[in-house]
């Protein structure tokens, strides 16, 4: 979320403090000055804009942009950031005009503040502003007001910023020629952040909240404190001691001082507020080449980076637009090193790669005619192998969706069932299954890779495994769950989970800090969850009948991945991810709502039978 | 168990980070030591193979110190000398004793038939009717009349299976003997030391030991067994895919007669009664200091309840003590006693021990030399308060035993309840039994004793009963009883109860920072941890007798009392105390198939779900009854 990003920046201004920080710093001091500006928009509102010009005029610099809600910090024409400038340190040496600028209603910029800003297709009027119309303004009067300028201008940004990055593109200044959307913030209902299928991401909307809604009473600098102080270690009793969502709202918490923490909680379904701020509805006619970025690991905005890009390609056939897709955490791409994550190890720095070889090639091409630009359609990173793979269509045209059932005895298996059955298993809102194993204060950013031993072996989570791999199998593109479910209740969540099952012999890493246990290792490639009620419509939900044999169809995240041979494929279903997501009382009525006295325990059952087949499709890929 | 003793012998050889004062000691020993291997011959003829390391110096006589073993007098050879300088023993010899230590009847080099936890004989009546007890008591005859320069003076000690030759020494009452400190001595393999615990069969521990240690020894022999080869290293996912005991039994193949003995008796029968050490604490001579650690995972039952039948049967004896530390299995006689995984002591328990209690003890009875009057008769340490208590009994004189009783909404206080009808249910799914510590792993752990219950805390198949914040300390010393009112829906169920002391979430604990989780593998958040302070499992079935188990009636409400291993524990205020109950706890002890059925033999299609209530009503009330300390 765009949680991770502020607290990334923190860490990134205290823990890298070595040398090549010293570096940066001096680097930025000498070869750049920098000036403070308010730039008017059209309906006369003025945005703080922080400009980092060369100090060398001997050649004209493209500009490249970061509009944000994090604040343009150091404030004062005087004070130099402490870390790189732009995306990354090359491009900083390569030299651009810098621009940060905050958005209107946040920081130092004056108006008011909108989550995610719809936007407006058609203005009519200039009272008519969105991301789209300030970013337009802004590079308009950059290009009158800033000599040495080339007269290109370029846009990135990651998780909040990636979504103003998306939002310059329609109807984009003739001057923006090229844009990167990193992670970018999308449709916080069906897949990003604030909600996935429906269901709300209470941890990291509690916390991010409590620090991004607090308030102004004009333009500031700081903003201060949160809106509440927060003191516990352990987040799945914290939140399950909280209770029914409602209760955040209590005098220790939310207090209503939340404004858009109050509007998640008034549209608990896909409605108006939430259509409105899908920016992808917008995204026609696009002209600037885009590099739109993403990371398999990426707990908040995976599904931004993978769905912009569809959008993109399918309202903009002939747009020049990319995807590259790494074994990032949110943002991990724009760290100097990133060659291990959980019990991963890439064998090589796949943040210095994108970082040479993608971004900064990308920049230099399109916004200094410099250099080749030979990078494919989309860049792939494929755990498992471990390998960079280049396509030309995102999926892989050579991929194909192939049904894996989920068996009785447990077995996951390419053939389908031919007797009737079911698997059950009781789903109890008082002991929701944790996302994680142990006591953590934060989101767990590992939980997308961590050993789901510790889930295979509750009673409310069930488990299906594939014998053996005699050969490896590579899968590349969308994946989809496909189960036949009953309840005994009215609503209920669906977890499912894809998990590469390690061989008996795999070895423990030498060095081994995390005391790994590798042998049998349930390693978790991708997971998503459904609110139920909405199986069949996110506009319109409908509460199951008890006991009644509904299919819940539902898409996850895409990967990339290579089960090796002696491996397993394996999934888990349950109907609880907590405190990742809230619990569902498991009756159908208004979530946010809802009492305590209103949860309820659920008899879940699993179909497998000829007519009911649940099944998981997995994208198969034919090499 | 005493597999862990072996490897941590083994570990002590193989440490080499060790002091100039480590090594000085080594040429110290090997300088005023001599070492001769010899074989005492018993009175039926067979012959022990016995170490024996002597004082050069031969200006003064020397008291003998004895251990028997069945886990080898290695190294072999007069001139390989055991690591003693590496440990707290080395005292023993800058004091100049004569070390003894033996292989038992028919392990390693010695000859004869080894026969495990050999039933003692209080009538023995020719030169055939051996046991350890005549075995103890020939050897120290042969010692006395051999080694030149000996006081006349003998102790015995040895920790675990040691420990329970120790016991059967004292029962030897030989003359000379006149100071045994069985430490951690096994004692019931039935009730609650190792094998079993009241009946629920510990298969991870039993499997692990005896798939080695259980091979049959045709001859003596100086190499040891070699274990058993697992196909994974996930102690859980192995038992589990094992499934019934019978397919373990499979995998232990059928020459190791322990384990068909095992199978052959699974209730409280003659022949477990026979294996009882208790029966070897009568007419105790010597003086005896029995030694426990609350955190023992293969013998807590053990200490505590050979001192209490030794306190019984000898009524006015003068010495019959007990200590009892915050120790895992041998902690007190390794070098670090300042924690057990998350849980620190404040102080290093284990020196304390050795230097207050064991060295002190065996200088005055085979010296005459020092002072004891600091060992009380009973010398506990308090968790929690981190403190040495001594007592004039055990469990102590002023201590009442209060119910805590187990409340709706999961609450836990001291007033019985008052609804008309109220339980807990929960499914016990053998499918999916609660694991007993958190992490995959490997070897059971030995801090699972101590370990956060939070993962359980989490599941559904666990209850948990919470007081409110403690508004003062409350110190418990002594037997917990569980008293469980219950229902099944099926015939059979094993009960669970863990006794815990939540920490607050914020907390100042010694040492750590509960805040630095953002570094999980250095540190644990302390902050709300779930500190098991005692668990213990009961096989539902011997709920009335242990001789004859007894099939639930489905659905009826019947009482599931039993007693827990002391505690001796304080709850600190601003903790709260929490009661989980459970029905597994895998894999350390086996699954119950929650029908009543013959469990060793029985087929992995035998294994049920069980509806469990526990109930929590004004007529039938469940509580956990705690011996609290004003």
């Amino acid at each position: 979320m765009k949680y991770l990003s502020f607290v990334l920046l923190l860490q990134a201004s205290l823990i890298l403090h070595g040398q090549a920080l010293n570096e940066d710093s001096v680097f930025i001091r000498t070869h750049y000055s920098k000036r403070e500006v308010y730039i008017s928009m059209r309906d006369g509102v003025r945005l703080f804009t922080s400009i980092y010009e060369p100090r060398d005029k001997s050649q004209k610099y493209p500009f490249l942009i970061q509009r944000t809600p994090y604040g343009c910090a150091p404030y004062g024409a005087t004070k130099f950031p402490s870390r790189r400038l732009g995306p990354n340190r090359q491009l900083m040496q390569e030299q651009y005009i810098f621009i940060y600028q905050d958005v209107r209603g946040r920081y130092m910029s004056q108006g008011a503040f909108q989550e995610m800003t719809p936007a407006i297709d058609k203005k009519t009027s200039k009272k008519d502003v969105d991301e789209s119309s300030d970013t337009y303004d802004t590079v308009n009067w950059l290009l009158k007001n800033i000599s040495n300028n080339n007269g290109r201008v370029g846009i990135y940004g990651i998780s909040y910023p990636g979504f103003y990055a998306t939002a310059s593109l329609p109807q984009a200044h003739p001057a923006i020629k090229a844009v990167s959307p990193q992670a970018p913030v999308t449709d916080e209902f069906i897949g990003d952040d604030a909600n996935h299928k429906g269901a709300f991401f209470l941890m990291d909307n509690f916390d991010f909240m409590n620090y991004f809604d607090s308030h102004r009473m004009g333009p500031v600098q700081d903003y201060g404190k949160s809106l509440f102080n927060t003191d516990y270690t352990d987040a799945y009793k914290f939140f399950l001691d909280l209770g029914p969502l409602r209760n955040s709202n209590g005098p220790l918490y939310f207090n209503n001082q939340g404004k858009i923490w109050n509007e998640y909680l008034a549209h608990d379904n896909y409605d108006d507020y939430w259509q409105k701020r899908n920016i992808r509805s917008h995204l026609k006619n696009i002209k600037p080449a885009v590099l739109v970025v993403g990371g398999w690991f990426d707990a908040e905005d995976m599904f931004g980076a993978l769905r912009t890009y569809e959008s993109i390609e399918e309202q903009n056939p002939q747009n020049n637009n990319r995807l590259v897709m790494g074994p990032w955490t949110h943002g991990a791409w724009s760290r100097m090193e990133w060659t291990k994550f959980g019990s991963h190890d890439f064998g090589q720095n796949t943040s210095g790669f994108y970082r040479d070889e993608i971004e900064t090639k990308f920049f230099n091409y399109y916004l200094k005619d410099k250099g080749a630009l030979n990078l494919p359609e989309a860049y792939i990173f494929e755990t498992g192998s471990n390998e960079w793979k280049k396509y030309d269509d995102w999926p892989p045209r050579n991929s194909t969706p192939l049904p894996f059932y989920l068996r009785e005895n447990k077995k996951l298996s390419r053939s389908q069932a031919q007797s009737s059955g079911f698997d059950e298993y009781v789903s109890d809102p008082d002991n929701p299954v944790p996302y994680v194993e142990g006591a953590y204060r934060r989101r767990r950013n590992e939980y997308m890779v961590d050993d789901q031993r510790f889930a295979s072996k509750r009673p409310d989570v069930l488990t299906y495994q594939t014998d053996t791999l005699a050969f490896p199998i590579t899968i590349s593109g969308k994946i989809f769950a496909d189960l036949f479910v009953s309840t005994t209740g009215t609503d209920a969540d669906f977890v499912v989970k894809l998990i590469d099952v390690l061989p008996a012999d795999e070895p423990d890493p030498v060095p081994n800090p995390q005391n790994l246990n590798m042998a049998g290792y349930q390693r978790l490639v991708r997971a998503e969850v459904i609110r139920g009620k909405f199986r069949n419509s996110f506009e319109k939900p409908s509460p199951f009948t008890p006991g009644r044999i509904e299919e819940v169809k539902f898409e996850l995240p895409d990967a990339a991945h290579t089960f090796k041979k002696g491996h397993r494929i394996m999934i888990q279903l349950q109907s609880s991810w907590f405190p990742l997501v809230d619990r569902n009382p498991q009756k159908y009525l208004n979530i946010p709502n809802a009492e305590s006295g209103d949860f309820q325990k659920s008899t879940i059952k699993i179909y497998h039978e000829q007519e009911h087949s649940s099944k998981i499709f997995l994208p198969i890929l034919n090499q | 168990m005493k597999k862990l003793l072996l490897l941590l012998a083994v570990a002590l050889l193989n440490l080499t980070a060790f002091s100039q004062d480590h090594a000085k000691d080594s040429v110290w020993i090997r300088e005023n030591y001599y070492k001769i291997e010899r074989y005492i011959p018993m009175r039926d003829g067979v012959k022990l193979f016995t170490s024996i390391y002597i004082p050069k110096d031969s200006t003064t006589r020397h008291p003998i110190l004895m251990t028997r073993t069945p886990y080898s007098c290695a190294p072999y050879g007069e001139n390989a000398f055991n690591a003693y300088w590496d440990s707290y023993q080395r005292e023993y010899f800058r004091e100049g004793y004569i070390m003894v230590t033996q292989d038992v009847r028919g392990r390693w080099m010695s000859e004869g038939q080894f026969v495990d936890i050999r039933p003692f004989n209080p009538n023995k009546k020719t030169k055939r009717d051996i046991d350890e007890s005549s075995d103890t008591y020939d050897t120290i005859d042969w010692l006395i009349r051999n080694i030149s320069g000996n006081n006349g003076n003998v102790g015995v000690f040895g920790i675990s299976y040691p420990g329970f030759y120790s016991n059967m020494a004292a029962a030897s009452n030989h003359p000379a003997l006149k100071a045994v400190s069985p430490q951690a001595p096994v004692t019931n393999w039935f009730i609650g030391d190792d094998f079993h615990h009241n009946g629920a069969f510990f298969a991870m521990d039993g499997f692990s030991f005896y798939s080695s240690f259980g091979k049959p020894r045709p001859a003596p022999t100086t190499v040891g067994p070699t274990g058993f080869d697992y196909y994974t290293h996930d102690n859980y996912k192995f038992y589990l895919e094992t499934g019934a005991l019978k397919n373990l039994a499979k995998l232990m193949g059928d020459s190791i007669a322990f384990w068909k003995d095992l199978y052959a008796h699974p209730n409280y029968d003659t022949w477990w009664k026979a294996r009882d050490a208790r029966n070897a604490t009568r007419n105790l001579k010597p003086a005896m200091l029995w030694v426990g650690g609350l955190f023992d995972a293969e013998d807590c039952w053990g200490a505590w309840n050979a001192y209490k039948a030794a306190e019984q049967n000898n009524p006015g004896k003068s010495f019959n003590k007990i200590v009892e530390g915050p120790w895992y299995h041998v902690q007190w006689a390794n070098r670090d006693g300042t924690h057990l995984g998350n849980i620190q002591f404040g102080s290093n328990t284990s020196e304390w021990f050795q230097k207050n209690m064991e060295i002190p003890f065996f200088n005055y009875f085979l010296e005459g030399k020092g002072d004891i009057s600091a060992i009380a008769e009973a010398n506990i340490f308090i968790t929690g308060s981190n403190e040495w208590k001594s007592f004039g009994q055990w469990p102590p004189a002023a201590k009442q035993d209060k119910a805590m009783y187990l409340q709706p909404d999961g609450k836990l206080d001291w007033t019985r309840p008052t609804a008309a009808k109220s339980f807990s249910e929960y499914i016990s799914d053998p499918a999916k039994p609660v694991p007993y510590t958190e992490d995959v792993h490997f070897n059971r752990t030995r801090s699972y004793m101590t370990d956060d219950q939070r993962f359980a805390s989490r599941r559904p198949d666990v209850m948990v009963f919470q007081t409110d914040t403690l508004k003062e300390d409350l110190t418990v010393t002594g037997n917990v009883i569980a008293d469980l009112m219950t229902s099944i829906s099926t015939t059979d169920a094993d009960f669970v109860v863990k006794i815990i002391d939540v920490f607050p979430d914020r907390l100042g604990y010694t040492d750590i920072d509960i805040y630095a989780e953002s570094d999980p593998d250095k540190t644990y958040p302390m902050g709300g941890y779930q500190m098991l302070v005692r668990g213990e499992i009961f096989r539902g079935r011997y709920r009335k007798s242990y001789e004859n188990p007894e099939p639930f009636s489905p659905g009826k409400v019947e009482r599931v009392r039993f007693e827990l291993p002391p505690i001796a524990h304080t709850f600190k205020k601003g903790h709260r105390l929490m009661v989980q109950v459970q029905s597994s706890w895998f894999p350390l002890a086996d699954r119950n198939p929650q029908q009543f059925i013959d469990i060793y033999h029985c087929s992995d299609s035998d294994f049920k779900k069980a509806t469990i209530h526990i109930y929590h009503d004004a007529v039938n009330s469940s509580s956990v009854i705690l011996p609290v300390l004003p």
